[in-house]
């Protein structure tokens, strides 16, 4: 029941109100639109930081003095609201003694007394909170631009309902122009298919057993842009260690990420080079300290040596050292055109051609070992290529595979092409003796490099081979087993 | 040389057949050993250790290069320790190579089981001091 319901005034209940009114710590005011008569209460003074009298009560003070001149239209049009007994809310901003402007709420009403229309009004400072709510204001304003500068967005899953909310910058994350509602399911499928169980993945964990998560995904966007996001998601638990919450953020890192991938391919590339390059150096000094080695060694014993047969002998040695530094010089000559061969023209090439070449020119040792050879080059007939190269490679697997035939049988050599994405691979199959890829496996392409007691080897060929194929940016890998044979895989382009 | 010197057998474990033709002639011609064994690779050389018909002619010292086909010098130390034990006789090891890495050098040194490591060409005179120490057993006590 309110206070106009309940009473009957009598003239000392009438200034008891007025007492309380005068003394309560509000800014009461009444004015008369017609007789232009005004009445402030002692809250009014003091809300404003003066004592009664010491400013003068009017309308026209108030409106001009007091009233900051951009607030004047909202107060007007609060205080003349046509609707009787309605308390239209306007908040302004009144001139006080000593703290500057401050925000006040004013309440009116209109009452039409026996001596003409009367408003009321009551104004209440308001000044802290409409400042923390500027403050907030500002803040969210700040915190979505940040988040739209940086590109993140924020998110939040709410584990009772499944609910899914969103920040503004999600939204132009997601590329979506209307801020639809979405499930968390919805939100997963616009990550790439490969991602989609990985994050439904973490996303059970945060809520199962409350794990954290931080990782890098690829994401299409509405518009079907693909980019790598970062999404990151703490579990909020209640006090029984449940979690009643995920909340994230979700950032384009789209641009950083494509260059740390490149810096990473660039530093894989370079380190490689790099070992290729300390692994050659090693090589050939050891390989010509060898061969000078015996050398000095068997001058030496030349010189030792009394009788004129065993002088024949040394001899002898002393010329197959001269023959093998000779092809040492050629294995040497021949890595180095490797690399200035790169800058040549590559040309479209025929598998089919280049390799009836390379096998009519070794159809003596194919014949001599009986060996059948099957190609299929129809899943990628032709290649891009530097012919020498191609040859070269062709060679050299093609000389393996028969070199190390399998003592009980014919080799069986099968050789095909495939075209995959923009990849062409070159797959070189034998049932030869096959190596030991526990053993040898990371030393088989290297230089003078050999595995089996056979007098022809010389560990030369996949050493040339390998460094063909990545001079061009391929890459070589092989399978083998022992007694069963060897696959090689090329990746050319 | 003293009459009072003991039979040596040396054997050299390496692919390289001009090496084994010159440390079998060097050997020869300065009189260092008795006797000379050569294996192509360390398999060769494990095979023939292992043999018991050979038990009464294994070398007393061993020259075994690194880079070998089918077993490596690094490969035929370790198969080396392994049948150590059953072998009736103590036969010295000592690792040779051409190269120069540092790593390798520091894998040999640090192995009980090497004698030392030895650079090729090989040096005349280490040869025919460790030719002399196994020749006089008193000199051999340091390995034991």
């Amino acid at each position: 029941m309110s206070f106009s319901e309940s009473h009957k005034f009598s003239a000392e209940g009438i200034a008891h109100i007025a007492r309380i009114i005068d003394q309560i710590n509000l800014g009461i005011w009444e004015y008369n639109t017609d007789t232009k008569e005004v009445k402030w209460s002692s809250g009014f003074y003091s809300a404003l930081g003066y004592t009664p009298g010491e400013i003068e009560c009017s309308y026209n003070f108030f409106f001009d003095q007091l009233l900051y001149y951009h607030d004047k239209q909202i107060f007007l049009k609060a205080t003349h609201h046509p609707r009787q007994g309605g308390s239209p809310v306007a908040h302004i901003r009144l001139l006080t003694k000593q703290n500057g402007y401050q925000w006040f709420e004013s309440t009116t009403q209109k009452h039409d007394a026996a001596d003409g229309p009367v408003i009321y009004g009551v104004l209440t400072n308001i000044n802290a909170l409409k400042i923390s709510q500027i403050r907030a204001a500002e803040a969210e304003f700040k915190s979505n631009e940040i988040g739209r500068i940086a590109k993140i967005g924020s998110w939040e899953i709410d584990t009772a309902t499944m609910g899914l909310t969103f920040s503004k910058e999600m939204y132009d994350i997601f590329e979506l122009n209307t801020q639809v509602k979405m499930s968390v399911e919805e939100a997963i499928s616009f990550f790439e298919p490969q991602f989609r169980q990985v994050l439904t993945n973490v996303i059970n964990d945060a809520l199962n057993y409350c794990k954290p998560y931080d990782i890098e995904l690829l994401f299409k966007t509405a518009k079907n842009n693909v980019i790598w996001v970062r999404s990151k998601g703490i579990p909020v638990i209640n006090d029984h260690g449940k979690c009643i919450t995920i909340r994230g953020i979700f950032q384009d890192i789209d641009s950083i990420k494509r260059k740390g991938i490149t810096l990473q391919s660039s530093i894989t590339l370079l380190d490689d080079q790099n070992k290729r390059l300390q692994n050659f150096a090693y090589i050939v000094s050891h390989n010509l300290r060898s061969h000078s080695g015996n050398l000095k060694f068997m001058v030496n014993l030349f010189e030792e040596a009394k009788l004129g047969e065993e002088r024949t002998e040394i001899f002898s040695h002393i010329k197959t050292i001269s023959e093998s530094l000779s092809a040492t010089m050629g294995h040497l000559d021949e890595i180095v055109r490797i690399q200035s061969e790169i800058s040549r023209e590559r040309k479209l090439l025929d598998f089919e051609t280049i390799f009836n070449n390379v096998a009519s020119a070794l159809h003596t040792n194919i014949d001599r070992t009986n060996a059948v050879i099957n190609t299929d080059f129809s899943g990628c007939p032709q290649v891009e290529y530097i012919p020498a190269y191609l040859e070269s490679i062709l060679q050299n697997l093609l000389t393996n595979a028969i070199k190390y035939k399998h003592p009980n049988r014919n080799p069986v050599i099968n050789i095909a092409t495939q075209k995959v994405g923009n990849d062409v691979y070159l797959v070189f199959e034998d049932n030869g003796i096959g190596i030991d890829m526990q053993r040898h496996g990371d030393q088989l392409f290297g230089m003078y490099k050999t595995f089996h007691q056979n007098s022809d080897s010389k560990g030369i060929g996949l050493f040339i081979t390998r460094n063909q194929v990545e001079a061009l940016g391929g890459s070589i890998q092989v399978d083998s087993t022992v007694n069963v044979g060897t696959k090689f895989t090329v990746r050319l382009v | 040389m003293n009459t009072e010197n003991k039979n040596v057998t040396a054997g050299i474990v390496d692919d390289d057949e001009i090496f084994t033709y010159g440390f079998k002639k060097l050997t020869t011609i300065k009189g260092l050993f008795d006797k000379t064994l050569n294996f192509s690779n360390g398999k060769q050389a494990i095979d023939f250790l292992k043999d018991p018909q050979n038990a009464h002619r294994l070398p007393d010292v061993l020259f075994v290069d690194i880079n070998m086909p089918v077993m490596n010098g690094w490969e035929f130390n370790d198969a080396f320790e392994e049948i150590k034990s059953q072998l009736g006789k103590n036969i010295l090891i000592y690792n040779i190579s051409s190269s120069i890495d540092l790593e390798d050098i520091k894998r040999a040194k640090n192995n009980p089981l090497i004698a030392d490591y030895l650079l090729k060409p090989i040096d005349e005179l280490y040869l025919a001091e460790i030719a002399r120490s196994l020749q006089n057993p008193t000199d051999r006590r340091r390995y034991n």
